[in-house]
């Protein structure tokens, strides 16, 4: 019974995942000794200059610097810790929100599960990016905001996949025989139903992190995420627009970066859904 | 030309499993000729679907014949070419499955489906198949042909989509069909139909059958020959009739044994002990592969493998000893305790359950799934509920514990009224009646472990602590006769029935007074039927339990119950001690239900569709 790893953890995909997302937090956390510059440090004088191994390039700055003469890798470095917590946070906070109205809706059924659906319904009917620009301009900027408003934004996207899981579980016999020998719902819901859909629970919560860069990204590149001082990804790209045809690596690093971390967290994802999901076979999970 | 259709010779299936090839199938020979049909047997695992595989060619993955040959019509199935097998398969070899919903397109009308049978086999002209698909039909006594041609499997039920499927198989006039139990999924009075029919359609065509069975009685009744498998190797082969009036291998013999009786006196159940040995353990055992749990075992049966020999023309079996098999008895039935001045446990009135369903906001239609059911339970008292599904049995467990609320109706249980549904009606309600569910697979968590299972009547007060809950799954486990070992199992790592006796240790641990068993030993193999019904008894003698038995087979009702109520269609048709019911039905739901299950023995001719003529032509198509 005893093995070195869970088997979970033998997955190509789920190991590439893991890596691709450790070595960003390790950028994130440790953004003031890796980075050579102050992000938001300006030199004039080395404006607009080309990665160091280009003709051109400044060995003082390794990916170069934007227009205001800013260094590229100290801003991607910083820029991950807003990515990082907004992912993290963001994700967690719709999760909870989310797995719990999905509990009530298919544990009790009837009208719990027809009020829920309805909301979540309404809800998904506004374009997800559009509400949360809404709720940006109505929250006004900072980090705190961006994760209240992609919680109240994807929400549903737990509670829908969930709910039916939920659905299924409920209905099985081992729930009503918890119900006969004197469970209360709580104990019902928490020992019997919840360990059976966490597995779709961590999964769905590794996509939603890469749903939350990008829409954090997106926030930012319209400015309406972390104020100006604080560097972020989306507004790097935001920056680099007007210098595009000049310098375009200063688009692409931060692009690179985006696409990676979703890259990352998507990886992640699917080999847990992979690893987990017991109705899937052997041969389908490779 | 020859008249065997199906030779098998030497017949060996490997699975290369964990890098070292085990035999699945050792060394099969059997000959089934023109026109007959046979019946394999055994309980599940013994490799009776692997020879349906094998001659399909559909082996799991890792399996091979790697052996012998078997030879359809004169050609080896195993060596000729995948392109010759498929235009065999279908039209000379057809096959019909274990479930008939699963094996039927859901999202395709009936019609369409025989339609594309029958082009594939070469009709042509869409009126000429139309005809044809209609002359199906009715030889399959499914009356209005034309409308079910324009319905849905999910419109149809079970039974008629089998016979659908029966049409279809017989539609190419095969020389050989294998039936894969075609009657489990289905009700017992059309269980009997439904065997008859293929029985009677294999005549009009003189087509060989191969049918898969865990029945005896039902094999000893239709089948002309009849092979006995035991871990996949040849246990007795030979005229079913004769088999069965006299078994010469013990397998064979404590299968009968541990099958209950329906007609004689009440006996005992011969209590197969363990299981069959799994493919690995096989591998490593030098003897004969059911020495460990054979009666009449002697030392010389563990040094060598049985040889297969002829113990009268025409017929075998894997036993040296085969003259001492008539010597295993079943045991004595265990003494009934004393019923007498029992008290009251449990008092039923008027009980009723209608069931709305809702199509919109306004629309509605309501079923009455239990109308009016009167009964009583005393203490130490076990009594059954028969009836086809549908019949509302369910329901009646499910309002009994307070799963459902009853539409009308009193349930008193040990002296208190509990029909009003409250928190106190529901406590007393569950520290009195405690219910086992039908599907283990359903009714365990698959993510706790056997020792957090069984004791979750303790977990649910909270006040244990995990010592006190382990020492207490300890206690069960032994109470129900699972070793200790399997308390940190998971149920995926348990055989079914050590699933189910976890399942009743479940209840068990609330110590109620009252069990519900709702059909908890439908599905399973006789032997480990045998093993829990001896069990119940157990209880009942040692814990003063008493018992509502709800199944649909017979034989386990008359053995198991002192009075029995056969319901129909939502209502109580008949009750009463169960040997003056089964002995003399007054109802003529009763008398079908009785009619629908073979004989014990074999030479009594079986008549359920006499029984059957009684009945109104339109209700005919089950």
């Amino acid at each position: 019974m005893m093995r070195a790893w869970p088997h979970w953890m033998r997955s190509g995909r789920v190991i590439t995942g893991l890596i691709i997302i450790a070595a960003i937090l390790v950028c994130a956390v440790f953004a003031p000794w890796l980075a050579p510059h102050d992000p938001n440090e300006q030199n004039l004088l080395a404006a607009l200059a080309p990665p160091a191994w280009l003709e051109g390039g400044d060995p003082a700055f390794p990916l170069g610097t934007d227009s205001l003469g800013r260094c590229v890798l100290s801003r991607l470095l910083y820029g991950a810790r807003v990515a990082m917590t907004v992912a993290v946070l963001a994700s967690l906070g719709a999760m909870v929100i989310g797995a719990v109205l999905s509990y009530l809706a298919g544990y009790f059924g009837g009208y719990a599960d027809a009020l829920i659906g309805r909301a979540v319904d309404v809800w998904m009917s506004f374009p997800p990016v559009i509400l949360s620009l809404i709720l940006m301009v109505g929250l006004g900027t900072g980090l705190r905001n961006v994760v209240l408003a992609i919680v109240l934004v994807d929400w549903t996207r737990f509670c829908r996949v969930l709910r039916g899981e939920v659905l299924v579980v409920a209905r099985k016999d081992y729930v009503a025989a918890a119900r006969l020998l004197g469970f209360s719902h709580w104990r019902t819901i928490t020992r019997e139903i919840v360990p059976g859909s966490l597995p779709l629970l961590i999964t769905l919560i590794s996509l939603e992190m890469g749903i939350a860069v990008i829409v954090e990204a997106i926030l930012s590149f319209v400015g309406l995420s972390v104020s100006a001082q604080t560097p972020a990804w989306g507004q790097m790209i935001a920056d680099a627009r007007q210098s595009i045809h000049d310098a375009p690596w200063n688009l692409l690093f931060p692009i690179l970066m985006i696409f990676i971390a979703v890259f990352g967290f998507n990886m992640l994802g699917d080999g847990l859904r992979r690893t987990l999901d017991v109705r899937l076979t052997a041969t389908e999970r490779a | 030309m020859t008249v065997e259709v199906l030779v098998a010779r030497d017949l060996t299936v490997t699975a290369a499993l964990a890098g070292r090839p085990l035999p699945v199938i050792g060394e099969l020979n059997f000959k089934l000729a023109r026109g007959r049909l046979l019946g394999l047997v055994g309980e599940s695992g013994a490799g009776k679907s692997m020879i349906g595989r094998a001659i399909a060619q559909l082996l799991p993955h890792g399996f091979a014949v790697t052996r012998g040959e078997l030879m359809f019509d004169g050609e080896d199935l195993v060596r000729m070419p995948p392109a010759d097998r498929r235009e065999l398969l279908g039209r000379e070899i057809a096959f019909i499955p274990q479930e008939p919903l699963s094996a039927l397109n859901p999202v395709l009308t009936i019609g369409r489906q025989i339609d594309e049978h029958l082009r594939r086999l070469g009709v042509t002209g869409t009126r000429a198949r139309q005809e044809r698909a209609l002359a199906m039909l009715d030889a399959v006594h499914l009356a209005q042909g034309r409308d079910l041609l324009r319905k849905y499997p999910h419109q149809l039920s079970g039974g008629m989509c089998q016979r659908v499927l029966i049409a279809m198989a017989f539609a190419s006039r095969p020389k050989l069909i294998v039936a894969d139990e075609p009657t489990t999924a289905l009700d017992v009075t059309i269980q009997a139909r439904i065997v008859k029919l293929i029985a009677e359609m294999q005549q009009r065509d003189g087509t060989s059958v191969i049918l898969i069975t865990h029945d005896l009685r039902l094999a000893a009744q239709i089948c002309d020959d009849i092979l006995v498998l035991y871990a996949g190797r040849m246990a007795e082969y030979g005229p079913a009739r004769r088999v069965l009036a006299g078994p010469a291998h013990p397998y064979t013999r404590c299968l009968q044994l541990s099958n209950p009786p329906m007609s004689g006196a009440r006996r005992g159940l011969y209590v197969l002990p363990e299981r069959m040995p799994g493919l690995s353990a096989l591998a490593s055992m030098t003897g004969c592969p059911f020495a460990p749990r054979c009666p009449s075992v002697v030392a010389d049966c563990a040094r060598a493998p049985p040889v297969f020999a002829e113990i009268e023309p025409g017929r075998g079996a894997a036993c040296p000893r085969h003259d001492t098999t008539a010597r295993i008895v079943a045991p004595a039935l265990a003494p009934a305790n004393a019923a007498g001045c029992a008290a009251l446990l449990l008092d039923v009135k008027g009980l009723s359950k209608t069931f709305r369903a809702h199509h919109g906001f306004f629309r509605g239609t309501s079923v009455d799934a239990v109308k009016n059911v009167d009964m009583t339970l005393h203490e130490n008292e076990f009594i059954g509920i028969v009836g086809e599904s549908g019949s509302g049995k369910s329901t009646v467990a499910r309002m009994l514990v307070g799963l459902e609320r009853p539409s009308a109706g009193r349930v008193v249980i040990a002296g208190r009224d509990v029909s009003d549904g409250g928190a106190a009606a529901g406590a007393h309600q569950r520290a009195h009646a405690q219910m086992v569910f039908q599907d283990p697979q359903s009714a365990l968590n698959p993510r706790r472990r056997v020792a957090a299972i069984v004791t979750q009547a303790l977990e649910a007060t909270g006040a244990a602590t995990s010592q006190e809950r382990l020492a207490r799954a300890g206690e069960l486990l032994c109470e129900i006769g699972l070793p200790g070992e399997v308390a940190m199992r998971l149920p995926a790592q348990l055989s079914g029935g050590q699933r189910q006796r976890v399942n009743i240790a479940r209840a068990l641990a609330a110590a109620p007074r009252i069990l519900i068993a709702d059909e908890i030993v439908s599905g399973l193999d006789v032997s480990v039927q045998a093993q829990l019904l001896d069990l119940l008894l157990r209880l009942r003698r040692q814990r003063g339990l008493s018992l509502l038995f709800i199944s649909h087979d017979l034989s386990v009702v008359r053995y198991l119950c002192d009075r029995v109520l056969v319901m129909y269609r939502g209502e109580v048709v008949e009750s009463g001690p169960t040997a003056e019911v089964f002995a003399a039905p007054k109802h003529a739901y009763t008398r079908r239900l009785l009619a629908a299950v073979p004989p014990d023995d074999p030479s009594v001719a079986w008549t359920p569709d006499e029984v059957e003529a009684g009945r109104a032509r339109s209700l005919s198509h089950g």
